[in-house]
């Protein structure tokens, strides 16, 4: 019975021990959760908080409403886009030389980036006057066409972030000579670097 | 007796150490959700899609409670927050930083100031005036 309760204090003594030596790993594990967790938050916030905002859906979706109330109002194409004379209409001179002037725009961005060298906008507009057809009567556009070719690969997702944003617009509007005219408008916006990483 | 005050001492430690840490992630998290850059990249492009989709006649009042209460930690007069040189918006609510994002439509402004949107005597908002055309149709 001795023997026992003697065996009995030494197995105590022997888990007392033990548990000390646990609360020392649980510490030592409890601290490397607790880093763990913060390098995981903080891996999140960077994630969240390094990228810029990316505003050029939005400011392209406006681009194209803005041209499109530039060329036609209330399903009529605006005096001067087409002029038709003796039979032979042609797109007005004002327009086809001047769009960002009739269309109050103006492609001039901040200086940085080198942006100064590169336009950072594009509008397009094409008309048509069959439907399904995929050759334009008239065309319009000002700006940075070398970035047309990147709205056939404008996909959603992280690869395709840093590519200039296009928007594509279609309606259907009269003209003077109640023609009527289908209107394929393209916008984009660059400015990638103030808007993806 | 010995034995226990090391055991509360290192329990002491360990809950310190803890609430250190917490603090720590606290404020790094506060401090990135009011970040300077964050807030005046926000309001940068914010003021320049709206000025983008505005037409001439229109006033826009913008509530820059958040830009307001940043700047005024910084020493930053909140009328001079927001600037507008031709077509480039700049909001600065920091002596080192600012953050400057272009609108494409061409429209003259009248002077940007600090409105008081909500009647309760702290102009906390701005007032975005869109006058007209530029001329150069």
């Amino acid at each position: 019975m001795e023997l026992m309760i003697v065996t009995g204090l030494k197995f105590q003594g022997i888990i007392k021990m033990n548990k000390r030596g646990t609360d020392k790993i649980i510490s030592v594990y409890w601290f490397a959760i607790l880093i763990l967790v913060a390098g995981g938050i903080y891996a999140m916030v960077y994630l969240f908080y390094g990228h810029p905002l990316d505003v050029r859906d939005v400011e392209a979706n406006i681009l194209a409403n803005k041209v499109a109330d530039c060329l036609s109002k209330q399903g009529r194409l605006n005096s001067g886009v087409i002029i038709s004379s003796e039979d032979v209409k042609s797109l007005g001179k004002e327009y086809e030389n001047n769009l960002l002037g009739k269309c109050h725009l103006n492609f001039n961005t901040e200086k940085e980036y080198d942006w100064e060298n590169e336009i950072q906008y594009y509008i397009g507009a094409d008309f048509y006057v069959q439907v399904g057809s995929d050759k334009p009567v008239f065309s319009l556009s000002e700006g940075n066409k070398n970035w047309l070719k990147y709205c056939e690969i404008n996909r959603e997702g992280e690869d395709y972030r840093r590519l200039p944003r296009c928007v594509e617009r279609r309606f259907y509007s009269l003209g003077e000579d109640n023609a009527q005219y289908l209107i394929k408008i393209i916008s984009i916006v660059g400015k990638t670097e103030k808007n993806a990483k | 007796m010995k034995k226990k005050g090391t055991i509360l001492a290192e329990n002491i430690m360990f809950i310190i150490l803890n609430l250190v840490f917490i603090t720590i992630l606290m404020l790094f998290l506060l401090k990135q959700g009011s970040g300077a850059i964050v807030i005046e990249q926000s309001y940068a492009k914010q003021i320049a899609l709206l000025i983008d989709s505005g037409q001439p006649g229109m006033e826009i009042i913008l509530n820059m409670e958040t830009a307001k209460k940043v700047a005024e930690k910084n020493g930053i007069d909140f009328g001079e927050v927001v600037n507008v040189n031709e077509n480039i918006v700049t909001v600065k609510i920091t002596s080192k930083s600012g953050y400057s994002y272009s609108f494409f439509n061409d429209v003259k402004l009248d002077n940007l100031y600090p409105v008081d949107k909500d009647k309760d005597g702290i102009d906390d908002s701005y007032r975005i005036k869109i006058s007209g055309y530029n001329k150069n149709e």
